[in-house]
């Protein structure tokens, strides 16, 4: 069902293009849309006139000029549900965390940048023309990195550098010339970079049939820089080229998946195994494979990394601007006074207030990492209280540096998870089912010693159990075949596992909760680092007891402890490539806000709780939506 | 005429190392046919220089002495006298690039150049024109008497046969096909010939020349090639001794394109003198 109102943040540099990709799809399922675009642009103002002379729906599409900072009062309308935003990938990141806690989920769509990978099996001069239609036209989105295979670099830059001089720029609408301008702002960013290049040593060459007045830049090819300098990191401007070589394709990968962006990518290579060996390895979003640039409204196109993780076109578009049935609207639990620079910071300290009295505890749980218990760095542990007060166990007290190992454990064991096949994963999980089934009664008494009903207790195991087998079942390579208009040949929307996926889990439903989680992160190809409830995390422990022997290690990662403290360390964490927060409402905003450092996609719900028996909160389509990443892989075909 | 080109050692491992890929030509040619759109007089100019490079050509069963003259006169005078004083171009001297025909009227082409004392060369299509199925000695035979009859150009058919089996030729010019197939000149086709060209220059020095042939009716056609030629190869390669267009019914369209530019108005198919 649709999502409610949308609104629709424009950076100063927005494109016609991309405004459309964002208003239509969101009025097309049945969202009205408010615009903030910036005060020197008149063509939003003049789209919502025409959208209000449509007489019979007035204030569908709403367009508001201002500063970029009305974007806050926008998102703390109640009401709104999503804002979205495409642009710069700095303003993206002041602007997630501005919006953190608002209360609408925020769109990223960031970065102009794309890459190019040319093999010595290409068809060198298509590849030349890929590169004048990724940078050096009016169609491009921005600069292009382009890595070239050594055996061909001599061959392909002289080719480059004979085509250059065949561009020809000017004013946009002469029907006779490649390149336009795009304001004085873009030219400066692209001196910037020329001067800067050039201060390192690199080799820049232009060239075309360039007016000498301003605001024309003419395009440039940028060779020889340095991989350590400072703009060899950074985005490289339209209309640069910045060109590296490479040695074999296992090195093209690792150069190229080596930047924080991950927009599109182009792969240049005639032999078929090869082409798409590269175009599954790259984290990208888009890989066109012989081709560049190429668009359809049937296709989605998004990124991954810090290009953000907000999609347009295809049915990933269309998701963006829906929720699914049952779930309730968002709500705001922004609070004002929340320090983000020493939420979670310190670990309260969980003394006993007394001498324990009881029966002596078992022995203390310890992290669960790496496929085995260990003790925490910090040595210490925090007892665990039942419903009625009394003791029922110790955990461990897992601090930043447990987070740490813990993730590098979740990214050893990932690239063997992603190369299991789907019918090995399900078996995994259906044999953790099989073992949570001979643990049932020892579950459920832990469950019932913290307050639930037995029934309840019962009930709450039996279900994990079957929705462990459930996602078991679902897990199958997703990829299906779109139908696009005008190109022969398939186009195939991949899902791909996001990473290493942190999860916090709420204090409700301690068990089901965890396992509704992670299982479906599992059965897409995730590793994860999980939180259980802060409250009750022994049966989660319980079922670590059982992964020990049935999942490979590192699979699976549990870290107990103080909750805001670990999420803090979670959220900042630069190599966590997704977070799922279920904990309280300053711990969304906080995760919220934190991701900015790399972007990472987070679900947060603002401290509600969640129906996690129910199929919709606990199964639902949503989960396997968030617990992948879409690629659109074009394969033009032809001979 | 341009330099021979010496030719080179056959190196089949440089064939091998080509690749081309299909839908990436296509759609490079697509877009030339878009961009590059020439107008007013400057497209007139296009047109006039287009003008330069066509091989006026008649390869007609039934063609005799009469029709061979008037092309040839046609060829002298491609443009009507009254047009090309308009544009300031009547004492330019220009004239199509040569007159293409079969082996058997090259001396009649020859005769009717001398008559209208116009300079340019006679072609002749030869080697068994246009299957190429004859014998090496007739076909032999048959350039050497086109050359004595006065033909300095020959169009020659390459035997598909050696073609398919791998065994190859050199040449000074290479034409897309001889015209008479189903489909004969389109961009994608050109663009990669156009690039071995390029290609065979960087590394050996020696200009090939290149002659689209078949189809090519319309003046707008024509322009699309020109800047086909002059975005691939550059300005070098627009001159008569590189480039040339085997047409016919072009040169009435390029006409008729001149008089609407010249005077604002549609020429009816009797305004113009016919080739």
């Amino acid at each position: 069902m649709r999502a409610g109102v949308i609104g629709l943040i424009l950076p100063p540099t927005f494109s016609f293009l991309e405004m459309m990709w964002r208003i239509c799809p969101a009025l097309a399922v049945g969202c009205t849309v408010v615009v903030l675009a910036p005060p020197a642009s008149l063509t939003p103002l003049l789209l919502a006139q025409l959208a209000g002379e449509l007489g019979q729906f007035p204030g569908i599409l709403n367009v508001l000029s201002g500063p970029a900072a009305l974007a806050l009062a926008l998102a703390a309308q109640p009401g709104v549900q999503k804002v979205a935003f495409c642009g710069a990938i700095e303003e993206g990141r002041a602007l997630r965390r501005l919006l953190a806690g608002t209360g609408p989920e925020l769109g990223l769509a960031l970065g102009t940048e794309s890459l190019m990978l040319l093999t010595d099996a290409a068809d060198v001069d298509s590849a030349v023309e890929g590169v004048v239609d990724a940078a050096w036209s009016d169609r491009s989105p921005g600069g292009l990195r382009l890595l070239i295979q050594e055996s061909v670099w001599d061959e392909a830059m002289r080719r480059l550098q004979a085509r250059m001089a065949r561009l020809r720029v000017g004013r946009g609408l002469d029907g006779a010339v490649d390149m336009g301008a795009r304001g004085a702002a873009a030219r400066e960013l692209a001196q910037r970079y020329e001067q800067e290049a050039l201060s390192q040593g690199a080799q820049v060459f232009q060239a075309g049939d360039v007016p000498l007045d301003s605001p024309f830049f003419p395009p440039t090819l940028v060779s020889e820089l340095p991989p350590s300098s400072p703009c060899a990191q950074a985005e490289v401007p339209w209309p640069l080229v910045l060109a590296s070589p490479f040695r074999t394709a296992k090195e093209a990968l690792a150069v190229a998946n080596g930047t924080p962006r991950g927009g599109g990518a182009s792969v240049w290579s005639e032999r078929l195994g090869q082409a798409l060996e590269l175009g599954y390895g790259l984290r990208v979003g888009t890989v066109w494979i012989n081709a560049h640039g190429l668009r359809d409204p049937a296709v989605p196109a998004g990124g991954c990394k810090e290009s953000g993780s907000s999609w347009h076109g295809g049915l990933d578009g269309l998701y963006e601007y829906l929720r699914p049935p049952g779930t309730p609207p968002r709500r705001p639990c922004h609070s004002q006074d929340l320090n983000y620079d020493t939420f979670g910071l310190a670990v309260p300290s969980a003394l006993p207030a007394g001498p324990e009295t009881g029966p002596s505890p078992a022995p203390p749980y310890g992290l669960f990492v790496g496929g085995r218990f260990q003790a925490p760095g910090a040595r210490s542990s925090r007892p665990i209280r039942d419903a009625q007060g009394n003791l029922h166990g110790y955990v461990a007290e897992g601090g930043a540096k447990d987070i740490r190992v813990a993730v590098e454990a979740a990214h050893q064991a990932a690239p063997g998870w992603v190369g299991q096949s789907p019918g090995a994963r399900a078996a995994l999980l259906w044999a953790l089912a099989a073992a949570l089934e001979c643990r049932e009664p020892a579950l459920a008494s832990r469950l019932q010693r913290h307050g639930v009903q037995p029934k309840a207790a019962q009930a709450e195991v039996e279900l994990s159990v079957r929705r462990l087998r459930a996602w078991g079942a679902r897990a199958q390579a997703q990829s299906h075949s779109l139908q696009v208009a005008e190109l022969r040949g398939p186009v195939l929307r991949l899902r791909e596992p996001l990473g290493v996926l942190a999860i916090v889990c709420p204090d409700e439903c301690p068990l089901l909760a965890f396992v509704s989680l992670l299982a479906p992160a599992l059965a897409h190809g995730n590793t994860v680092v999980v939180v259980p409830s802060e409250t009750c995390p022994i049966p989660a422990l319980e079922v670590c007891q059982d992964m020990a022997s049935s999942l490979p290690a590192g699979l699976v990662n549990v870290v107990t402890g103080d909750r805001d403290h670990l999420t803090r360390c979670l959220a900042l964490h630069q190599d966590v490539q997704a977070l799922w927060y279920f904990g309280s409402a300053q711990g969304s905003q906080f995760a919220e806000w934190a991701s900015a450092g790399n972007l990472k996609p987070v679900w947060a719900k603002g401290g509600c709780p969640q129906a996690w028996d129910q199929e919709a909160g606990g199964a639902g389509p949503e989960l396997e939506l968030r617990a992948a990443r879409t690629k659109a892989l074009w394969l033009p075909m032809g001979d | 005429m341009s330099p021979r080109n010496p030719g080179t050692e056959l190196d089949l491992s440089w064939i091998s190392k080509v690749q081309v890929n299909q839908p990436a030509v296509l759609r490079r040619a697509q877009q030339i046919q878009a961009r590059r759109t020439v107008k007013k007089e400057w497209q007139a100019a296009w047109l006039l220089k287009a003008v330069t490079f066509i091989d006026l050509t008649t390869l007609s069963g039934d063609d005799t002495y009469s029709n061979i003259q008037r092309l040839c006169y046609k060829a002298k005078y491609p443009i009507r006298k009254d047009l090309l004083e308009a544009l300031n171009m009547h004492d330019k001297g220009i004239t199509t690039a040569a007159v293409c025909v079969y082996p058997a009227r090259v001396c009649d082409a020859v005769k009717a150049l001398q008559v209208a004392s116009c300079h340019i060369p006679v072609a002749s299509v030869a080697t068994g024109f246009p299957a190429g199925q004859t014998h090496l000695k007739t076909r032999l035979e048959e350039i050497k008497l086109a050359v004595e009859d006065g033909a300095m150009e020959i169009d020659v058919v390459i035997n598909r046969t050696l073609v398919l089996t791998g065994q190859w030729e050199g040449s000074d010019f290479i034409k897309t096909s001889t015209g008479k197939e189903t489909v004969n000149a389109t961009f994608p086709v050109a663009i990669v010939m156009l690039r071995a060209i390029r290609d065979f220059f960087w590394k050996t020095g020696n200009k090939v020349g290149f002659k689209p042939a078949g189809g090519i009716r319309s003046a707008k056609d024509s322009l699309a090639w020109l800047s086909l030629i002059k975005e691939e190869l550059g300005d070098e390669w627009l001159k008569p001794e590189l480039f040339r267009i085997g047409a016919s019914a072009l040169l009435s369209d390029i006409e008729r394109q001149i008089y609407h530019h010249v005077t604002g108005r549609y020429a009816a198919y009797h305004d113009l003198p016919m080739c």
